[in-house]
């Protein structure tokens, strides 16, 4: 699900990079803003980072007293991407191995989907491999899926999620909308 | 494996502050990234240039799944599922999957029919009528 939020964030800016006049700094402060926003890439609360849209506040900056830096308390909103147990999502198969399939879903890049997870399918073996159901279409690479989210885990080293989902329930399945 | 004993967005226990938070459908996004990257490409200063991975992985993503693509006709999506007493998690799963039944519906969102405002059948089903006129006219 993506969401909107807004979020508190403190903006270091580097003595050097302090010039006169408030327009420059607002300036310095958002492209900071910005490259904190993008290294960061996720958070375990928020989920992933996608975009900054308003900065809505900049207060006072305040002297770190060691370095010089001044640290400016800012106040935006941003949209960010989050998962969760239960919740019904669409995503794309782009790896097909033995005992289930790898799917995009919003910026996650490895969403599993176990072959004990759909029922009804087989695995068919070959150059490229898929699974097959006899009444519903098959499950190969770039094909879209709907599926539930079973499971998540926010992995802290590489600050990404994992997931574990699956095709148990009702109009869940491969779809077949003309792509866009 | 989840990190939250509890949680279940089919029952809508998502957490507090995501129940209150304001959810985005696909297509809604899908206007901010693109009009974001369109800002970025034109503004000349690399400082501003740059986007993430996460940036254009999830751009990607929306582009492929919006159901809907003209502005006007998002924000009557949006306005259309907002008569109806949805939260806003409820509201943005039933406007990216489109479901095209009242069965389908409560299967993608089973807390509408069971969390307290039992939305009746018939309330369903215009709901998503409506949605579909606004596909065929967009």
């Amino acid at each position: 699900m993506f969401l909107k939020v807004q979020l508190p964030w403190n903006v270091i800016i580097a003595a050097e990079n302090l010039k006169p006049g408030s327009l420059m700094l607002q300036r310095a402060i958002l492209i900071r803003l910005l490259s904190d926003f993008a290294a960061k890439k996720a958070t375990k609360d928020m989920g992933y980072f996608l975009a900054v849209t308003t900065l809505d506040k900049i207060g006072e900056g305040k002297v770190r007293q060691h370095t010089g830096d001044v640290l400016f308390p800012v106040v935006f909103n941003a949209v960010t991407f989050k998962i969760f147990k239960g919740e019904v999502l669409e995503g794309v198969v782009h790896k097909v191995l033995k005992h289930g399939v790898f799917m995009r879903i919003g910026p996650i890049e490895n969403a599993y989907l176990s072959s004990s997870k759909m029922p009804g399918y087989v695995y068919v073996l070959g150059e490229n491999p898929y699974f097959m159901n006899q009444k519903m279409p098959k499950i190969a690479k770039d094909v879209k899926v709907r599926v539930v989210v079973i499971g998540t885990k926010w992995m802290e080293a590489e600050r990404e999620f994992q997931a574990l989902v699956g095709l148990e329930g009702d109009y869940l399945g491969p779809i077949s909308s003309p792509d866009m | 494996m989840s990190g939250e004993e509890e949680e279940n967005a089919a029952e809508l226990k998502i957490g507090d502050e995501f129940l209150k938070a304001k959810c985005l459908m696909n297509c809604e996004v899908s206007l901010i990234l693109e009009h974001k990257y369109e800002q970025l490409q034109q503004s000349s200063d690399d400082a501003m240039n740059q986007v993430s991975q996460v940036f254009e992985k999830s751009l990607q993503y929306v582009k492929r799944f919006s159901r809907y693509k003209n502005p006007d006709a998002v924000r009557q999506v949006r306005e259309i599922l907002a008569r109806y007493q949805l939260a806003e998690f409820e509201l943005c799963v039933l406007g990216n999957l489109c479901p095209e039944t009242v069965e389908e519906a409560i299967a993608m969102v089973p807390s509408i029919k069971t969390r307290g405002r039992a939305q009746d059948d018939e309330a369903i089903e215009k709901m998503l009528n409506d949605l579909s006129l606004i596909k065929k006219f967009e």
